[in-house]
């Protein structure tokens, strides 16, 4: 009777020799192997040892002052003044002033974070609670609810700037958030959440259909029919559309329906800038199919891009807090629109109109995607 | 109807010579044998000459018309089934023939009309809705066929259509090219399989990328004194392995 056969270390051995070889064979993966775990480093590295800096933020500084005789000599202090001097000191924030009506239209508006009210009695009420009156003043500060972490960062480099001045005990500080109020980590992650999504999975499985075109064989055939190249492209980029809006209503349909994302703005607008992104990644994955030979080194190019688009993007760091020297990159990552554009509707309420440049935006990346596309589509065998 | 002169391909900037300066004429109704061992440029050959590869230099003509350039003038009047199957195996028979018709301009009524007559002729009935993953070999072979006959094209080249299929459906399929050709289509078939190629009206022999001799099956025999297509090939190559 035969015995039954022992483990072999020589075969598992020649199944793991026959696996490396298959990839040192495959230079571009090979590439991929090194480059892709140090880009990703590199990148999260620098994006998370940053510093939140230069936060906009207006002061409205409305401190009269106060002059009082205290024993034989006079002192005239400006409390306001010291705590004005003291944020402009900080590399927290970047200070500019104004009234504080402008700076609740910036904050409004998304061109500033916060702005501080400075009551034109706060010096006096100062020198009161010196006197153990019991009086107090109330600095007013309107912030973005949207960011929590930026807003931290505030609100202790104003406490910083207060302890400076030393002589305000008891300052009360009312908080107005702006948009409609605070609001929780998971509503103020879903926006950008989404735009990560969609980024992932939309470029991943278009990558894989279209790259599936290629590895199955057909594609040469096609090469022969009175198909062109521009029409397949067309062709794909529908398809990958009507799948990537599929793919759009799933994530909001979670989003919204079982976590209750908030969404103040239009969600037709919501929906047409999701779709819009969509088709933009399609448009992405389409040109970048035009360069995998295989499905295997199509399917590296998903992280590729959005581990970065992560990590640049505002989605984990704040924009303020990466190094000033990262911060333009952000500027041309498509995601980074993508998160102004989810966040702006859903927790900012904004509509089409304050949100126009950044759809300009994102339209302007689908059509460089386009001609990126269009130029790179190859109408033969590559050879 | 299909003409190359001079026809080089080149890879890997000219590391390796595919076809070496080909020349060669098809005439219309026609069934051209194009014979070669593996890796003697008959692919290579089909490819340029369906539009699919650039020449390194050279010319190939087919209907009249320049290829690739061309291409767009004649690619609806020509048919190819590749030496793979090319099909979408996770789509039945029917929406692989309905996809190919559409890209050939076919309206609807047409398609089911030519696709009905093709899956009787081919013996395809009754499959139309298998996925093609399902078909055996011999069944796509024939679906890869049927698809590039659809558009009831002037022109057919089949790479390898006969390799891997058993000795009745060749026979099969052999007659059903010789109808094609009664019907006025012309046929360039490639194989390896020497004894197959005295079936065509004429033989063209690759060896290396060169054409190294042309004729009707019974003067080339004749011409070299043997009795069969695979001596001449044998006395031709030398009997050297010229598999690449």
């Amino acid at each position: 009777m035969p015995r039954a056969r022992r483990f072999s270390v020589g075969r598992s051995a020649a199944v793991a020799g026959r696996v490396l070889a298959q990839i040192r064979r495959d230079r571009r993966t090979l590439g991929m192997l090194f480059a892709m775990p140090a880009v990703v480093m590199l990148i999260f590295g620098f994006a998370l040892g940053g510093q939140v800096s230069n936060v906009p933020i207006l002061v409205d500084n409305q401190d009269a002052g106060y002059a009082a005789s205290v024993g034989a000599n006079g002192t005239a202090l400006n409390v306001g003044s010291h705590i004005l001097d003291s944020l402009r000191a900080d590399s927290a924030v970047s200070v500019t002033t104004g009234s504080f009506a402008a700076g609740r239209q910036g904050v409004d508006s998304g061109t500033c974070f916060a702005a501080l009210l400075i009551p034109s009695n706060f010096t006096q009420v100062a020198f009161m609670q010196a006197q153990g009156r019991n009086v107090s003043a109330s600095m007013l500060l309107y912030i973005d609810g949207t960011k929590p972490s930026i807003a931290a960062n505030v609100l202790a480099a104003l406490q910083g700037a207060v302890q400076n001045s030393s002589r305000v005990r008891g300052f009360s500080l009312v908080q107005q958030y702006a948009y409609g109020g605070k609001f929780s980590g998971l509503d103020v992650s879903l926006p950008s959440v989404i735009a990560f999504v969609l980024t992932f999975l939309v470029l991943l499985i278009s990558l894989l259909t279209v790259s599936r075109e290629t590895t199955s064989g057909t594609l040469p055939r096609l090469y022969t029919t009175p198909l062109t190249a521009i029409e397949r492209l067309v062709g794909y980029t529908l398809s990958l559309l009507v799948v990537g809006i599929m793919m759009v209503v799933v994530v909001l349909a979670v989003g919204i329906g079982l976590f209750g994302a908030v969404v103040r703005g239009d969600p037709i607008l919501l929906f047409g800038a999701a779709v819009l992104y969509t088709l933009s990644q399609v448009l992405l994955a389409v040109f970048l199919s035009n360069f995998a030979r295989n499905e295997f080194q199509a399917v590296q190019l998903a992280p590729l891009i959005a581990l970065p688009s992560m990590a640049l993007s505002g989605m984990l760091v704040p924009i303020f807090s990466l190094p000033s020297w990262i911060q333009p990159v952000s500027k041309v990552i498509p995601m980074y629109y993508a998160n102004q554009l989810f966040e702006g509707i859903m927790l900012k309420g904004y509509g089409a109109g304050t949100m126009a440049f950044d759809f300009a935006v994102v339209a302007g990346i689908a059509l460089l995607f386009l001609a990126l596309a269009l130029t790179t589509v190859k109408d033969r065998i590559n050879a | 109807m299909i003409e190359c002169q001079s026809l080089v391909k080149e890879f890997k900037e000219g590391e390796i010579r595919a076809v070496d300066g080909l020349t060669l004429g098809i005439r219309k109704g026609e069934i051209y044998a194009l014979i070669g061992a593996n890796g003697s440029g008959k692919t290579t050959t089909v490819n340029m000459m369906t539009g699919a590869l650039a020449p390194t230099s050279g010319r190939v003509s087919v209907l009249g018309v320049d290829m690739p350039q061309g291409k767009r003038l004649v690619s609806g009047r020509i048919g190819v089934a590749p030496q793979e199957y090319s099909l979408y195996s996770d789509l039945t028979l029917e929406q692989n023939a309905g996809f190919f018709a559409k890209l050939y301009g076919m309206d609807s009524k047409r398609f089911r009309k030519r696709f009905q007559e093709l899956n009787e002729i081919l013996r395809l009935r009754g499959r139309e809705h298998s996925l093609v993953s399902n078909l055996s070999g011999g069944m796509k072979r024939r679906a890869s066929i049927e698809c590039a006959l659809l558009h009831e094209p002037e022109v057919v080249f089949f790479d390898e259509a006969t390799v891997g299929i058993d000795p009745v459906l060749r026979a099969f399929l052999w007659d059903y090219f010789r109808s094609l050709r009664s019907k006025g289509l012309t046929i360039l078939l490639t194989s390896h399989v020497m004894d197959e190629a005295s079936k065509a009206d004429r033989i063209g022999l690759v060896r290396a990328g060169k054409l190294v001799d042309e004729g009707e099956p019974s003067s080339l025999t004749a011409r070299h004194n043997v009795s069969s297509i695979e001596e001449v090939f044998l006395k031709l190559s030398g009997k050297e392995l010229t598999d690449a």
